[in-house]
């Protein structure tokens, strides 16, 4: 499958609270390879069976990050809170999808030139006004609790990079439809079990009820992590085009990561280690303390612009991570 | 008219490069008027009408959009750049752009999770931003850039009910509106003058307006709307849906007083715009050779000089009207 036109067909959906195109286009693509077990509120359970009971759960989340209305004034301007971390001085002249009775575009108020954009304090999201550009009828189209998103579309850069808004985290949901795919027609050695979930941006609430009802024995997450730039210390971040990011932290088992370590090098596979001093900030945080405990991996994308509108990542990245699961997942009884 | 604001926009043309807009802008014009282009590549363009006016009338609408000048190549791959025009800095963060007509790129930064402090609170400097294009060294970016080539921002124009958002607006509404004069207004002659490198100094009317040596001069713009949430009511300049602005005085101006007050008293909807703020054309227009009668009508945009510049269809109408109203009056003065 061509991972490239599957990114742009994830990224154009929309997946944040109700609004659940990406769930649907995801799942749709998941049910070519395997069974769609199960979708509710907070994900989409897809699984393989294989030649043994022992099951293993390879993860990664369907939300993406934007915006809930608290307020609507006489005049259209919509007060929003944030779902996820964003960086509040990107947002002004920004245009968005307001996700109300149907889909609207909006822009961010941004300071106009005759008041001093040096005055703003970056501080407060509350200060950051979404124009509806509906005056008064905006109350009849929109609702409290209604979602905006990032309206910015899907690029092909140069060196196989590509630049679109929910990268973080479709880039792993493409590696999970990709790795899906590969188990098609070849039997697992264990059950696999596929979980997109969601509400990651928000605490990782969806992974924590998934896993709870996955109950695997052992788990990989997929998630994105920091890549390099001009002014990033390149000690926080890993570099675009180098490969699968193979997680080392204290809540990551650490037998999974040496194999993961241990394979990426055995079958030429191009990887970086990356290595957190506590726990991740992914979903891997709480799988790995679902019921009695579960032996939890993590392997990332390195992303440039995180939660931006501008977020990039290199495809031959991701297929670095489809490869070295595809091998991990093969390999999966080697210890036992 | 909002299907050809929509093709002008799409066209790209920063101050100095404006070779695209002007060769759409001739193919539009040219069998309905004589036309020119001088050497810094202003279109004079002499519309015949049915009367001759009493006073040479020339209407100017620049042709130049705000963007970026790629001013240097990281060993890295990234683009550094310079700002042509006013752009918030906010307006560049996290932003799309597309590079010497065709090469995508992301204006790109720290992002704040790896900020420390308040880092995050404050707006970077503009030149510590870079465009990265996805090429991994100078090498490999020189294939597709070249030092010099110019950005813009990479904007869907979206029509929602009476309301188009855009890059550009300002000023290709001028420009659509002229050319749309030119196509169906004949009652007088007038100049049209299309001209180049206003938002970086006004410099292609500068010239202009010295060829065409007018009596009488009328700017069509785009201009600061501060109709927007937490703006005080008396910083708002000018609203949308309300008509197009009409200015007694800004920064680079003192408005012809007369023709300030024919244009408040048309009978069109019109606003005068409520703040000594901003500038245009005029600035250069007005003081040419011994001085030009002159006046500025402006379309109020929402979000001026970034990506989502937003504008009402029905002051841009408004804005034509009140366009032909100025020539007949200035023609019968």
């Amino acid at each position: 499958m061509e991972i490239k036109e599957l990114l742009k067909n994830l990224t154009e959906a929309t997946g944040i609270g109700n609004i659940r195109e990406a769930t649907e286009k995801a799942s749709g693509y998941l049910s070519k390879f395997c069974e769609v077990s199960y979708t509710d509120n907070l994900g989409v359970i897809a699984k393989i069976d294989g030649a043994r009971d022992y099951t293993m759960l390879i993860e990664a989340h369907i939300d993406q990050v934007g915006f809930i209305v608290t307020n609507i004034d006489d005049e259209g301007f919509l007060t929003v809170a944030l779902c996820g971390g964003i960086d509040l001085r990107a947002l002004p002249s920004r245009q968005v999808d307001i996700h109300g009775k149907k889909k609207i575009r909006g822009v961010f108020c941004s300071t106009p030139p005759h008041l001093s954009e040096n005055d703003v304090v970056y501080d407060k999201i509350d200060n950051l006004k979404i124009d509806s550009l509906l005056g008064e009828k905006a109350k009849e189209l929109i609702t409290i609790g209604d979602y905006v998103t990032f309206a910015a579309g899907f690029n092909e850069l140069a060196g196989d990079l590509v630049c679109s808004r929910s990268l973080d985290d479709r880039a792993g949901v493409a590696a999970v439809i990709e790795l899906a795919s590969r188990f098609k027609d070849k039997k697992p050695p264990v059950n696999l079990v596929f979980c997109l979930s969601d509400m990651e941006e928000l605490a990782l609430r969806g992974a924590k009820t998934s896993a709870f009802k996955i109950s695997p024995d052992e788990a990989i997450a997929i998630d994105v992590s920091f890549s390099d730039g001009p002014d990033i210390n390149p000690l926080d971040c890993g570099k675009i085009g180098k490969g699968a990011m193979i997680g080392v932290s204290p809540v990551l088992d650490s037998d999974m990561s040496k194999k993961l370590l241990m394979l990426a090098d055995k079958f030429s596979i191009s990887c970086q280690t990356e290595v957190m001093g506590s726990s991740t900030g992914t979903d891997a945080d709480v799988i790995s303390v679902t019921k009695s405990g579960v032996k939890t991996g993590l392997v990332s994308i390195p992303l440039r612009n995180m939660h931006s509108e501008c977020e990039i990542i290199s495809i031959p990245d991701v297929l670095s991570v489809c490869d070295l699961l595809e091998r991990y997942i093969e390999a999966v009884n080697d210890n036992d | 008219m909002i299907e050809l604001i929509k093709k002008l926009t799409a066209l790209d043309g920063t101050s100095g490069d404006e070779g695209d807009i002007r060769n759409y802008i001739i193919s539009e014009i040219s069998q309905f008027c004589r036309y020119k282009v001088d050497s810094l590549g202003n279109i004079i363009a002499e519309k015949k009408g049915k009367k001759e006016p009493s006073k040479k009338i020339m209407l100017d609408a620049h042709m130049d959009e705000v963007g970026l000048i790629i001013t240097s190549i990281t060993d890295d791959g990234f683009l550094r750049f310079k700002t042509l025009g006013g752009i918030n800095t906010s307006a560049l963060m996290f932003k799309r752009v597309k590079i010497g007509g065709k090469i995508p790129g992301a204006i790109s930064g720290k992002p704040i999770h790896l900020c420390s402090g308040d880092e995050d609170k404050k707006l970077p400097k503009t030149d510590t931003l870079y465009i990265d294009i996805g090429a991994s060294s100078k090498k490999e970016a020189e294939k597709l850039v070249s030092v010099g080539d110019r950005a813009v921002f990479t904007s869907d124009f979206t029509e929602c009910g009476n309301k188009i958002i855009s890059k550009a607006l300002d000023d290709r509404i001028g420009c659509a509106i002229l050319i749309k004069l030119i196509k169906e207004y004949d009652e007088f002659d007038f100049t049209a003058v299309f001209s180049v490198q206003e938002e970086i100094g006004l410099r292609g009317a500068k010239v202009a307006t010295y060829s065409v040596n007018p009596d009488a001069a009328v700017i069509i713009e785009g201009t600061t709307a501060a109709d927007i949430a937490d703006v005080a009511e008396e910083k708002r300049v000018c609203f949308l849906g309300k008509g197009p602005a009409v200015s007694f005085m800004d920064r680079s101006t003192v408005y012809d007083r007369e023709y300030y007050l024919a244009a408040i008293n048309s009978g069109i909807s019109v606003q005068p715009k409520r703040a000594v703020a901003g500038g245009n054309n005029s600035g250069a227009v007005h003081l040419t050779r011994a001085g030009v009668r002159t006046i500025a009508i402006s379309v109020p945009c929402r979000y001026i000089h970034s990506s989502s510049s937003a504008a009402d269809t029905w002051d841009i109408m408004s804005a034509f009207d009140l366009c032909k109203f100025m020539i007949n009056y200035i023609a019968n003065d």
